[in-house]
Order: C-alpha cells, then structure tokens, then sequence
C-alpha cells in the first residue's frame, strides 16, 4: 500500500493536497536522510531509537521512485489538462462579465485574480512534481520550493491575502493533531513527523482507491484482531520440531520431518491436517494488525485497514517496514523484500526492452507505440545492446545513495551496470563491506569514494545520440540526472566523513 | 578572338536560359566543352549530379555547389568514411540546397555516416535509401533527422522493424510519399503509428509485408492518400479493403496485386463510387474479370492505368474498357488468359477509344497474332512500351504493322521464336527512338539482324540477345556501334569469342552491365579486354566462364566501378584467385554470387572482411 502514495487525480482539489503533503514528505525525508546517514548507514546493528523510523522514510522513498509509473504520468498530465481547461473557461467567465457589467467592485476583481493565479501556481506546483517523479534533480529542487504554492493552490476560489505566508503553518497544527490521537507519539521529532506525513497522504490517496481487501468494511466488532510481534513475523520458521527444534516454514513439512522421529506420526491422523473440524464451527472471523506503530494496518490507526490473513501480514511488513535486501540478479537495480516479489520481478525482468525517448521502459511493443502515439515527439530509443540490463531506474536509485546504505549498495551496482559479471559481484563485494564490516572506517570511506568517483567519469560522458561501445546504455537519457548525482553525492559525502 | 566577340553578346542571363534548353546530356556535354565560361554556366545552374567514381566526388561536389539532386546510387565506397571526408572538405555549399539525395544500394554506409549526412543538408526533401539491405533501426533514426523530408524510399532495408519506422513517422511528420516495400520486419504496429503521425502521407507502399486488414484500418484514417500499393500482403482481405472503401477520400491508385485474399467483389465495390480513380493494379489476383468490376469500371472515365495480369478476360471486358476508359495510357494484360486478336482490335479500335495508349503488356498472351497489330499498328501511334514476351504469334509481318509507332522506347519480344533478321529489320528502319529490346532466345536471329538493328536503333541502352546462338563475332561487332549501350545480356552465346567481346568493350564506353553467363568461348582473352576497357562496368556475370586467376585479379582489381559480379562455376579459377579477386575488389563490392561449395572453401576471414563493406554473398 505505501506505493499507493503517488496521487490519484480524479478530484482536482484533492491531488493538490496530496501534493502539498508530498513535497513536505519529501522535505523532512531529505532531512532526515541526512541526518541520520551516518548511523544508518555505518553501523546497522546499533539500535538507534530514530534508526528505524528514518529507514522506513528511506525506505519508502525508494520504493515510490523504483515504482515509478508512466500510468500514473498519465493521470497527472491528464489532470492538468483539466486544470488548463477550467482556468480556460474561467478567463471566459470574466472576460464575459466584463463585457456585460462594467463598474465591478474592485475586491472582486482582485479575488478574480487570485483565483487565477491559484490555478496557476497549482498547474506549476503539478507540473514540477511530475517533472520530478522523472528528474530527481528537479525533484529536490521543487521541494523547497513548492509547499507555499501548493497551499496556495489548495483552496482555489477562496481570497488569500498574499498566498505566500510561512510555508507550513497551516500544516503544522495537523500534525500536533495527529500526534495527540495516535498513541504512539512518544518519540515527536523530525522523522517522526515525516513519517506521519506519509500515513496522513496514504490516508488520503486510499479515499478513492478501491482495493481488493480495502473494499471488505467490516463493521468494527465483527472481528477479532490478531496482531503478531516482529520477532514473529520475521521469523524465517513458524514451525519447529518438538524433538529436534528443526524449523519448518510450513506445517506440512513439519508433520513429514515428524516422521523420521517414530511410527507413532506416521499414523494417517497425525498426518492429517490439523484443525479441519474447527473451520465447521461458526467462528468470529480474524483479521492482523500491523505490529509497527502508526501504521494504517496498526489497529490503532484512525483509519485501521486490517489484514486478511498471517500471510497478508508477513508481505505487507516485509515490503512496508523492512530493507529490501532481495535484489534482481539481472538488473541489479531492482531490490525485493519479499522473495516471491523478486521471482516475479526476474520473471519479466529485461524483457522491458521497449524503451522510449524519454526513458520510459515497456515490457511490450504495442504499450510502447500506444505511449508514443500518445506524446507528441517521443520516438522510441534504439536498444544499443541486446544483453544490457534495462537500466530504466538506475538514474532515479543513484540520487538517493546518500540516504542509506541499502541505497548505498544499489547505487554502487547501478553504476557498474552494463559492464559484466565481476563488476556486479564488486558490487556485491561492496555491499557486504558497509554491511558487514561497517566499524571499519577504510571500507566506509572507500565505498563512498568508489561512489564519488564513479559520479565524475558519469558526469564527463559523451553523449553521442547512438552511442555503440558497451558503456551505459542510454548515457543521453541518463545524463541529467547524472550530471545532478555528484552534486548530491558532494553534499552528503563530506558531512558524513566529517 | 572570335570567340570572345561571339561571348560578349551572351550574358550570362542568355547563358543560362539557352543552356535551360539542352535537353539530353550529351547536349550539356558538348556544351561544357565550349569554353571555360560555358563551362562555370553549366556548373552554377546544374541542379542533379550523379556521380559515378569516388574519385571525383569531392571535385564534383565543389564544382556543382548549387545541386538540388545528389545521386550516389552507383557510386562505390560510400561508407561512413567517405561521408566523413565529403563533409570535412572544401565548402558546403553543395549541402545548403540539396533537397534529393539517392543513396539506393548504399550498403556500405552505416548510420554514423547517414547522420552526418543527413544532418549536414537542411533543406534535404527526398531521401532514397532502397536496396541498403543492411540497414536496420539506427539508420532509421538517423533519417529521421531530416525533419523536413516529404518523400523517403526504404525498399528492401531488411532491419528496418516497427521501432525504426516509429522514429521516421515521429521524426519526419511532413512525409508525403513512403515506400516499405520489403521491410518485412515492420508489422500492423509501427503502421499504426505511422498512420496516426504523419497525416499528410500521399503515397505508401507496403508491399510484400506481413500486415493484416487492421492496418488497412490504420491506413483508411490517412484523410489525404492518393495511393497506396499493397502488392504480395497474403495476409489482408476482403475486411481490410472494406475500411479503405470508408476512408481515404482522395485514393487514386491502388494496387492490390498478389493479394491472395482480396476478392474481385471487395475490389469492385472499393472502386466503384471513385470516379477520380487513376489507376487500378490487381495482377495475379483474381483468376477471373468479374462481371461487376467490369461494370464499375464504366464509370472510372479518368482511369490512366489498369494492369491485370494473369485473369482471365473476355473479348467483351476488353471491349468495354476500351470504350469506357478513355484515358488510358497504359494496359497490362500479361498472361491473361483469353486474350484474342478480337479482344485486342475491340480494345483498341472502338470509336476513338484508347488514343493515347502509351504502354501495352501482353506477355504469354500467344493467341494475339499479327491480325490484331494491324490494328493496333494503325491505332495507338503514341505507343511506347510494347510488351510481347512469349508470344509465339508475333512475327515479322506484326512487327511490319507497328511500323507507324516510331515514338517506341521499349519493345520486348523474348522467347518469340519466329522474328527473324526481316523482323529486326523493320524494327532498326521504324525504332529509332528505341531504347530497350529484348531478343532472349529470338533463336531465328542472326548478325544481319543485328547490323539492321546497330544502324537504325542509335539510341539503344539496353540489348538483350541472350541464347540467341547464331549471333558471332561479327554480329558482336555490330553492337560495338551502339555508342550508348549500357546493359548487354549475352548468355549462351556459344560462338561468342574474346575478339567479339573485345570490340564490345573498347567501343561501348557506357557499358555498365554485362551478362557473359555460359560464353564459353570468351576466355582470358576476352576478360582481359573488359578489365582493360569497360572501365564503367558496374556489373558483370561471368559464371561458367573459362577464366583463369589472373585475369580474374586484374578484373576486378582494375574496374573500379564494379559492384556486383556473378562468379558461378568459373573455370580454370582456383579458390586462391578468386579470394585474390575479391579482396582486389573489396570495399567496392556489394553482391557476389558463388557456387556454395566455396562457402566453406573461402577463408572466413575474407566473407568476414565482404560483409563487414556491407557486400552480400549469393550463394548458388
């Protein structure tokens, strides 16, 4: 569900809120990220009472970038074609009236203009933001820029006196609001805030999202509420073996492993699947709670969406709350919590050969036309080199190694990408060094180098349009956000050795 | 003095205007030769150059600045390297202008040099890049810099897929005429898109790709297209047709030739509401003129051209459409079954039909004999082309009857076994305008024939005499007079010797094609004088020659103009002759055929080396 976070146009004023929310998500996120690369990323195992929640905003943050979707593209440029269009018929209003009656009192026309202008400024706030989603370098750029215009935009049709006041004032009481019902505000800070901020929009995305278990509405008692610890969810056997402790993913391997230990569990009853009799019994049904607090799937979150099943409730921590740590053995850009998601992906993984002008990736032929015909100017890119990884997130992933280190690693494959095997077990190589040696300063400081190095031969790319040597595939797609990368990668760097 | 005098009251406005009036390019020839001035004339106003040598290219390009047509069709060594060099040398001005660039069998350019060429001209038009059968997707995107091109050929780009084809219909969305003839890798998709980007497309051929009627479906939403020539797509029918009979308001010519699943009724009923239609091809389409589409064809008052080849007619049709159609320039019936010499006189002598008829196909029709060219003779005196291949009625006494069309350009009559040397006769006094003839298999003929031939068709290109094998020596001597001949096919020609040849090749300095298959007799004496003398060569077939090694190297070391040659079964050639031959010849080479037993007797290094120039081996 934390993909969901990308917005949902069909109402106007709605999308603007989501983007207000957005953009100071992504603020605090930066914020946090910073803040918190250095115990993050050196020493995981510390706990660190902030560590978790900022890995989550970390976390989550790679998804929505990794998630990146032309679909949704779609639906943000097909809203501000509606807004284009409203303000079109607005401008016709007046120019209308004014023909009509002309002694207009002059608030009026004034709240004419504002009006306008908080459309316009809404169509810019839209615009940058979906520039964003595909240029982190903009990304970054319109956060700081763009929550006074988006509240501005917020609430077409009614006078604002300058619409530029301190950016978040109006937000910041929501938040202590939202502080004081959940009951997890003991740790109030920075990261929590932002993380808030991430539930707050979820919240409002879901709305108008109908979503298979989403849809259920269960009256509030009709169910029993199950929540599992962590420890439990996370743990890789549920099963264990009286005799020999032996952990077993799953029951029915339990009772087979059983029968190594006697004649007595090789009876057909031992061997049957327990609790068959109890399902015939009318029970209240059970629904999961997340364990992770302020969670929509906490049980104590306003809006609390339980999970249907134990399954249900592993997937959705792993992919919501943990590291991705599953990371495609092709593209090696691509990083999985859950294994199965990861079996999925390499299914199809590399068969996005169909790629755009403007770096869109599609897994078929007639979506890729379908985009093309669509966009005036879009021309489909040649593939230089049938083997080469799609390499359609790499530019978004390696802007955000200053986060953490799991990004950290994703950043350091993705620019050896395309060259061959040993490059990426380098990269592994690597990854193992921040994970597992991460005390060592020499290994810490070396990855970032290998980093910021790899950033200044990016930047100096020639970007021929057909590039045929086996270097980056499409080094004229990447190159803006190549060129932003040491940028960032300047910023953070020298905070955190410092 | 004279001279200077005479210049004086030529300005170079009257220069100009008299030099608009030379018409043929010996004309313009004679007057570069004038004097320096009429030279600089002739250089500032031309406006197409064909270069036929890469060594004078960069001369020609800095002479001729002002072209409009750059053709490099026959040039050898146009490679990435050659493109860089044209551009890097001396003033572009020649690119400021150039709009039409030909640069068909181009196969040793890549995309690198196709960019850089294409985005040196600004102005550039028309681009022809048919035949480069190694061009793929790259030099699709390539063409697709020229953002003002209206008119693009691509006949036989064998990579070209939907992808290549999307970046020209994004890229150049002015295009106006379109050929994909052969681009078999182009699919319903990227014909989709075509239709959707370039709306002002008039002219498109897909044929003989592998396209359904969807993409008819695509191709009736071109609000603007005048014709569309679908030859050899099997895979689209009556449905497909059915959306072209709803959309393309302006369709003038269609051409549905082998469309095996096209029916006569779905073509009638397309036709049938489009009196502006100017040209209908349906060959080996139907097996039978229906009656219905001959009925719809009364109505089409403007057609011009109607080729129905293989179907079988009624001397009834041919009588309608040739009352109803009275304009048609052209008419194809080859191997029409039931063509008469009744079809043919109602077709042609109904009251004042078919006046204009310029060109009339009647291959394998044997039941017109010369009854019907009386007629014809008498009735169609703008006739140009004259396709009789394979009628065995034709004789003499016919060729006697056309006399009156002295405009003839084309006349083919292979495999017309009974024209003697009388019948050539009348062809050499009546044809002076003659260009093409061919006599495959004419086996009646002989050297008086062609002595009659040689004096009177001074014009003549394009000579086919093959297996015409009482033709010796001396009638070889005879052809030698044809001072413009450029393609001579010879096959079989068993008495044929070096001295014949020889004097082909020292007098016919335009020779550019030459088909030596099965003359035996010719031998090192013989190939000696081409590779000495024929220095325009471009092609040449020399299977079953009795060639040796060194005149082979010498060959095709020294003609370097030479770009395809047919290399089957050469006698007395070792493999080591002819890996020397080609490596001669490397680079400028585009086609070489080879019996297939030297595919694994070839170095792999030296094929590596062909391919890599972008030549095609041909393995027999």
């Amino acid at each position: 569900m934390q993909h969901s976070n990308q917005q949902r146009c069909e109402d106007p004023s709605m999308s603007d809120y989501g983007i207000r929310m957005e953009t100071l998500f992504k603020e605090c996120n930066q914020a946090c990220g910073t803040k918190s690369l250095l115990p993050c990323g050196s020493n995981d195992g510390i706990k660190i009472p902030n560590q978790e929640n900022c890995q989550m905003g970390d976390t989550s943050q790679t998804g929505k970038l990794q998630d990146w979707d032309p679909s949704i593209m779609l639906e943000n440029l097909s809203f501000l074609e509606d807004k284009i269009h409203q303000i079109r018929g607005l401008l016709h209003l007046i120019a209308n009236k004014k023909g009509q009656q002309l002694g207009q009192p002059d608030e009026i026309i004034t709240q004419e203009k504002q009006l306008i202008t908080a459309n316009l400024t809404s169509i810019i706030v839209q615009l940058i933001s979906t520039a964003g989603s595909l240029l982190p370098s903009v990304k970054l750029a319109a956060s700081n820029t763009s929550p006074s215009v988006g509240q501005h935009g917020q609430i077409p049709g009614i006078t604002f006196p300058s619409g530029l006041g301190p950016s978040s004032s109006s937000i910041q009481p929501q938040h202590d609001i939202r502080d004081k019902i959940s009951d997890q505000s003991n740790q109030i800070d920075l990261t929590n805030m932002c993380e808030m901020e991430q539930n707050h929009m979820e919240e409002h995305e879901l709305k108008d999202e109908e979503d298979g278990d989403e849809g259920e509405n269960l009256p509030p008692g009709s169910f029993e509420i199950l929540q599992l610890e962590k420890e439990e969810i996370l743990a890789p056997h549920t099963h264990f073996c009286t005799i020999c402790g032996k952990g077993f993913k799953r029951d029915a391997n339990l009772r087979m492993h059983m029968r190594g230990h006697g004649d007595e569990y090789k009876t057909p009853e031992a061997l049957a699947k327990p609790n068959k009799e109890s399902e015939s019994e009318p029970k209240l049904i059970k629904r999961y709670s997340c364990p992770y607090p302020g969670c929509k799937r906490n049980k104590d979150h306003k809006k609390f969406q339980p999970l249907k099943t134990i399954l249900c409730v592993k997937n959705h921590y792993k992919r919501t709350h943990c590291d991705k740590s599953y990371i495609c053995s092709r593209c090696h850009t691509k990083k999985f919590s859950v294994m199965a998601d990861l079996k999925t992906h390499e299914k199809h993984c590399g068969k996005d050969k169909w790629l755009c002008s403007c770096g869109t990736t599609f897994s078929r032929k007639d979506k890729l036309f379908g985009h093309i015909a669509l966009f005036q100017g879009h021309t489909p890119a040649i593939p230089l080199d049938e083997s080469k990884a799609p390499v359609g997130q790499a530019d978004m992933e390696i802007t955000e190694n200053n986060n953490n280190n799991n990004n950290n690693k994703g950043g350091s494959i993705n620019l050896s990408f395309g060259s061959n095997a040993s490059s990426c077990e380098n990269g592994i190589q690597n990854m193992m060094n921040v994970k597992g040696i991460t005390d060592d300063p020499i290994s810490y400081l070396s990855s970032l180098n290998f980093e910021t190095c790899n950033f200044g031969e990016f930047n100096d790319f020639p970007r021929p349009p057909f590039e045929d040597t086996t270097k980056g595939s499409f080094p004229f797609l990447m190159s803006e956000s190549f060129n932003y990368s040491p940028k960032c990668g300047g910023e953070s760097c020298p905070n955190n050795l410092l | 003095m004279f001279s200077e005098s005479v210049l004086r009251l030529l300005t170079e406005d009257l220069l100009v205007r008299v030099l608009e009036k030379l018409g043929s390019d010996a004309d313009r020839k004679s007057w570069r030769l004038v004097c320096k001035e009429f030279l600089r004339i002739e250089s500032l106003t031309r406006r197409k150059v064909r270069i036929l040598r890469i060594e004078f290219l960069l001369g020609l390009l800095q002479t001729y600045c002002n072209i409009e047509t750059l053709d490099l069709s026959v040039c050898p060594r146009i490679d990435d390297g050659a493109v860089s060099v044209m551009l890097s040398h001396g003033s572009l001005n020649w690119t400021k202008g150039l709009r039409r660039l030909v640069l068909c069998r181009a196969t040793g350019l890549g995309y690198r040099g196709l960019g850089q060429l294409i985005r040196a001209c600004p102005l550039l038009e028309a681009v022809d890049v048919s035949h480069c059968w190694v061009f793929g997707d790259r030099e699709a995107a390539a063409l697709s810099y020229a953002t003002r091109l209206k008119e693009l050929k691509m006949d036989k780009c064998l990579g070209v897929t939907d992808v290549g084809l999307a970046s020209i219909a994004v890229g150049c969305s002015n295009l106006k005429s379109l050929s994909l003839k052969w681009c078999f890798e182009i699919s319903n998709l990227g014909i989709d898109l075509l239709c959707k980007k370039c709306l002002d497309l008039e002219i498109l051929d897909i044929s003989y790709l592998k396209l359904t009627s969807e993409s008819l479906k695509s191709i009736a939403s071109l609000s603007k297209l005048e014709m569309l020539v679908m030859v050899g797509c099997s895979f689209v029918d009556d449905v497909g047709l059915r959306f072209l009979e709803k959309g393309c308001p302006h369709l003038k010519a269609i051409d549905v030739s082998r469309c095996d699943f096209v029916s006569s009724s779905a073509l009638t009923s397309l036709v049938s509401g489009r009196s502006s239609l100017l040209q209908i091809d349906a060959r080996y389409c139907f097996l039978e003129l229906s009656f219905p589409l001959v009925e719809c064809l009364k109505n089409l008052q403007n057609l011009t051209v109607i080729r129905i080849d293989a179907v079988q007619v009624s001397d009834l049709a041919l009588q309608i459409i040739g009352t109803s159609c009275k304009s048609l320039l052209e008419i194809g019936l080859s191997k029409c079954i039931g063509v008469t010499n009744m079809g043919i006189m109602q077709l042609v002598s109904g009251c004042e039909s078919c006046p204009h008829l310029i060109c009339l196909m009647l291959e394998s029709c044997d039941m017109v004999t010369e009854k019907s060219f009386y007629d014809l003779g008498s009735r169609c005196l703008l006739l140009e082309e004259l396709d009789l291949t394979e009628c065995s009625g034709i004789n003499d006494r016919a060729l006697k009857y056309l006399s009156r069309c002295s405009g003839l350009l084309t006349l083919k009559l292979g495999l017309c076994t009974n024209i003697s040397d009388v019948g050539l006769a009348y062809i050499g006094c009546n044809f002076p305008k003659l260009a093409e003839i061919d006599l495959y298999r004419c086996v009646c003929i002989g050297d008086d024939g062609l002595a009659a031939l040689a004096s009177g068709c001074k014009e003549l290109i394009k000579l086919n005499v093959s297996y015409c094998n009482r033709i010796t020596d001396r009638g070889m001597e005879y052809i030698s007079y044809l001072g413009e001949l450029s393609e001579l096919e010879m096959r079989g020609l068993v008495n044929i010797t070096g001295m014949g040849i020889s004097k082909v090749a020292v007098n016919c300095r335009r020779l550019a094609d030459l088909d030596l298959k099965h003359c035996e007799k010719i031998g090192d004496p013989g190939c000696w004088a081409i590779a000495f003398y024929a220095h325009n060569l471009r092609q040449i077939n020399l299977s079953y020659c009795a060639v040796s090694d060194v005149v082979l190297y010498l060959l095709m070391g020294k003609l370097k103009r030479l770009q395809e040659v047919k290399l089957v079964n050469v006698s007395e050639a070792t493999v080591r002759g002819l890996e020397l031959g080609l490596r001669a010849s490397c680079g400028r080479i585009k086609k070489v055929k080879l019996q297939t037993s030297l595919s694994l007797l070839l170095s792999s290094e030296i094929l590596d080396m062909l391919h890599l120039r972008g030549c095609k081996i041909r393995w027999d």
